[in-house]
């Protein structure tokens, strides 16, 4: 309760000295750059934060551009990063995808789907999970923070990263890492990743240790101002609710970041907010650093353990979107073509581990009511109702397998002739949206006449136009031929 | 015969004076006898077996021109054009019945666009050529046959006069041009072109701006108009309905019959001869017959494989190939498909059957078309870029064959 109290205070005297700010810093502004910036304010809530934080040149251009409406700009430049992507020869794919990524999160300061972000970030993701050069390069590691961050469990992205050997040399990750505990209010396994960053070695250790102190200082803070206040999630849960005047933000799903969400120092703020008149707690409960929760521990102490993970866990739940499916019933012609599911044979051999979630879904560990030997309380996910990432990569990595043993295998098939398609595949739908063979060639093309324009045009335009003039002179040999013949009608 | 270029980036530059004129001609010049039925003359013209043995063929130039051939390249033993473009062909399109005789207009990557006249006894004449600054993807011609239009990667469209022999622009797109169509309404007429710059104009070529301007979801990919109607595929399996009468107006928009990228698409008709649907092919090897209003849907619309090999072999993968063109026979309403794997197909869409599969060639087919009474299938052999640049040969020859299509694509049973 006084943490709650304390909180309100600390947001509004937030609130009160940013307005005092504005209204300084403006009048010392010249009006225009007042009004420009008073611009993006007025639409902050559609801006979706950055680690990095936003230049705000680019933002205000990004921003008038979308009222104005003028999306031709930014189409072009859409498709221009598309077909670099496609053509691209050199050894680093990578910075093509990421300027295009960093350019796209500039670019829609809301998201939203037609920038096609999280689409590309899953695809540069995941393209280069092979690349262990990449592995602990930062632009890589990055996407990946990225990703997690548009996931609906980024701690399962980030054990899967863990599990592969990708970013463990780089703060970057630990960090993150240790955030999204943090978020949680898990303190103890915020404190563990770092360290076990530190004991890594992860470069650059000074933000690193940076980090690490500042954590232990919230945490200490925390654990003052803990006191009958559980943050708990599942404790939460399982107490009684007086009535709530003012209910709090309560986050769907599993993410459970109430909002605001700072990134500041002051990112303990987990707490419910409302005016909560809670009675102070019979049991001073201190921080879940002393308290065994077996819940947790458990799971957590199986974490070290390197799982044979195939592929990422599930992103967002993606409701819009078809994933081309394998046309089941060829021979009935029939209206229901678009909808039909792709029944997953369940594999008979799996040859992959699958991934089985620690949390929740092992009765055996969840601390219920119901009689744990009765299982089917929350049964394991079916495969093939999502379509997840996971699945995705799990079903490739699959595919990739069996090529390798020996004949290739379009997903869903069974029984069925397998199938192969003799196109580029890959060239074609490599960046977020498809090009067509025409799109590929004519970007070849473009490519090699603008590096000819260049070459020619430096010292050798006298070439150039007598090659136009024998060009000229060679139409016109046609015009005259054809006109000799008497007069055209 | 022209000599292919070394390096295909300099063929912009080529000085085309040795494309010679052997008959020079005025395109209104003295008519041919218009009721003659059209045989091509190839020397060695045995009735074919549909997968058939080469035996009985002589082994001397079975072709009219050209030297004795024991590649694939010419495995049908059809007529080829003379003087082929330099590169990969993008279009084919054959002069319309108000034009006495026929002329074939291809355009091609190399960036020009070709016509030659195709005479009653087999030979074709390399008649003129036009030059745009970026390979062309379509061309068509206008209903009176005196002009041509032409669209290309350069972002422009232009309009050539065959008389004169001159082109000028007459569309400007922001990005390239990827259709073009002529209408011809009762109350206007006009070109159609789509582009990748995801707009669908119309254009009177009196004037440099657009008529009308219709913003498309995704970029166009294929189109086809017979009045009134006209259908767009675009990226992403788009796939609108236009109507045409007044004015060009979007009439539906329909959910993609195919799972996969819309390749080409082109409009069929009924009985009575109006527009009632259209064939979309994929680049999956399958097709989709889509009417507009029928009466059963579910047992009207249907979609059929094609071009795809080792059909009933499931031991091996069956590869599938993209369909690069489908085109229909002006009288017996039967289609013909053309594809990545180097094949052409006949079928009967009433009946739902193959008629015809052609033998494999060592090229990838990339467009075709029918003569405007169905007696001359055209179809080109070149390089789709469907595997990438690594398998483009510049040295390849591209070639441009005629068929007979009188009797092969006669429907199976007489429903038409």
């Amino acid at each position: 309760m006084y943490g709650t109290l304390l909180n309100m205070k600390y947001n509004l005297n937030r609130v009160i000295t940013l307005k005092k700010a504005k209204q300084v810093w403006s009048a010392t502004r010249p009006p225009a750059m007042a009004e420009a910036e008073a611009e993006w304010e007025l639409c902050k809530e559609n801006i979706q934060p950055l680690r990095r934080g936003r230049a705000i040149s680019t933002l205000t251009e990004a921003l008038s551009l979308q009222q104005e409406g003028s999306s031709a700009i930014t189409q072009r430049t859409q498709q221009a990063f598309e077909s670099e992507l496609r053509i691209y020869e050199g050894d680093d794919p990578l910075d093509v995808w990421d300027r295009y990524i960093k350019w796209t999160e500039q670019t829609f300061p809301q998201g939203g789907k037609e920038s096609n972000f999280s689409v590309l970030l899953e695809r540069a993701v995941m393209k280069f999970t092979e690349e262990k050069k990449y592995y602990n390069d930062v632009r890589y590691v990055d996407l990946w923070i990225k990703f997690a961050d548009s996931c609906s469990e980024p701690l399962d992205i980030y054990r899967y990263m863990h599990a592969q050997g990708i970013g463990l040399m780089l703060s970057a990750f630990y960090i993150a890492w240790s955030e999204e505990y943090e978020k949680r209010g898990n303190f103890r396994n915020a404190d563990t990743t770092l360290q076990d960053g530190l004991k890594c070695g992860a470069e650059p250790r000074d933000r690193l240790k940076q980090f690490h102190k500042a954590l232990q200082a919230r945490v200490t803070r925390h654990v003052m101002l803990g006191m009958g206040q559980e943050s708990d999630d599942d404790t939460m849960e399982m107490e009684e609710p007086n009535r709530k005047t003012l209910a709090e933000l309560k986050a769907l799903g599993k993410k459970k970041a109430v909002a605001p969400i700072s990134r500041g120092s002051s990112i303990v703020n987990t707490q419910p907010r409302g005016l909560q008149m809670k009675a102070p707690m019979a049991p001073v409960r201190n921080s879940r650093l002393m308290v065994f929760d077996e819940n947790k521990g458990l799971a957590e102490s199986q974490e070290p353990k390197l799982e044979s993970w195939m592929g990422p866990p599930s992103a967002r739940h993606k409701e819009n979107e078809q994933k081309p499916d394998k046309w089941t019933k060829a021979k009935l012609p029939q209206k229901t073509r678009a909808g039909l599911p792709v029944v997953m044979p369940a594999p008979a051999k799996p040859s992959f581990q699958p991934f089985v979630e620690e949390c929740e879904h092992t009765p055996a560990v969840t601390p219920c009511k119901i009689n744990p030997a009765v299982n089917c309380v929350l049964s394991a996910r079916k495969p093939h109702r999502e379509e997840t990432p996971l699945k995705r990569l799990q079903d490739w990595k699959e595919q990739q397998q069996q090529q390798q043993a020996g004949g290739s295998q379009a997903p869903g098939t069974n029984g069925k002739p397998r199938e192969q398609s003799m196109y580029c595949k890959e060239l074609l739908f490599s960046g977020a949206s498809e090009f067509c063979f025409e799109e590929l060639r004519a970007e070849r093309y473009r490519q090699k006449h603008a590096q000819r324009l260049v070459a020619s045009g430096s010292g050798q335009s006298a070439a150039a136009g007598t090659s136009a003039a024998g060009t000229s002179a060679a139409s016109e040999s046609f015009c005259a031929g054809q006109s000799s013949s008497g007069p055209s009608q | 015969m022209l000599d292919n270029a070394v390096n295909w980036v300099e063929k912009g530059d080529k000085d085309f004076s040795d494309f010679r004129l052997t008959d020079v001609r005025r395109f209104h010049g003295p008519c041919r006898l218009y009721g003659i039925t059209f045989y091509i003359s190839n020397t060695a013209h045995p009735t074919m077996s549909l997968f058939g043995t080469t035996a009985g063929f002589g082994t001397g130039g079975t072709s009219v021109f050209g030297s004795a051939t024991t590649d694939t390249h010419n495995p049908m033993k059809d007529v080829e054009v003379t003087s082929p473009p330099d590169d990969s062909i993008s279009c084919l399109a054959f002069s319309p019945p108000t034009l006495p005789g026929n002329f074939l207009i291809g355009g091609s990557w190399a960036n020009d666009v070709r016509c030659w006249e195709v005479q009653d006894n087999g030979q074709t004449v390399p008649k003129a050529q036009q030059m745009h600054t970026g390979p062309v993807l379509d061309v068509c011609w206008s209903d009176d046959g005196s002009k041509v239009f032409t669209a290309s990667c350069d972002k422009t469209a232009k309009m050539w006069d065959l008389n004169s022999n001159q082109a000028m622009q007459i569309a400007q797109h922001e990005g390239p041009i990827k259709s073009i169509h002529w209408i011809k309404a009762p109350n206007y007429s006009c070109i159609m072109t789509g582009s990748w710059d995801k707009t669908l104009k119309f254009w009177d070529t009196r004037s440099p701006n657009p008529m009308m301007s219709l913003q498309m979801p995704e970029r166009s990919y294929c189109a086809d108009v017979v009045y009134p109607m006209a259908v767009v595929a675009t990226a992403e399996r788009g796939l609108i309905v236009y109507q045409l009468e007044n004015q060009p107006s979007e009439f539906r928009r329909i959910d993609s019959p195919l799972k996969h990228q819309h390749r080409c698409v082109a409009i069929f008709k009924d009985k009575q001869n109006k527009p009632t649907g259209f064939a979309l092919g994929s680049i999956e090897g399958r097709v989709a017959i889509h009417y507009i209003n029928p009466p059963n849907p579910a047992k009207d619309n249907f979609t059929f494989k094609c071009h795809r090999s080792n059909g009933t072999n499931t031991a091996t993968p069956q590869d599938i190939y993209a369909v690069n063109a489908i085109a229909f026979h002006p009288v017996h309403g039967t289609l013909a498909t053309v594809g990545s794997d180097g094949r052409f197909s006949f079928w009967d869409k009433d009946a739902r059957t193959k008629l015809k599969t052609s033998e494999l060639l060592d090229q990838p087919i990339t467009a075709c078309c029918f003569n405007n009474n169905g007696n001359i299938f055209a179809y080109s052999s070149s390089y789709d870029w469907s595997k990438g640049h690594e398998y483009y040969n510049p040295q390849k020859k591209n070639y441009i064959f005629l068929r007979n299509a009188a009797e092969e694509l006669k429907p199976r049973n007489k429903k038409w």
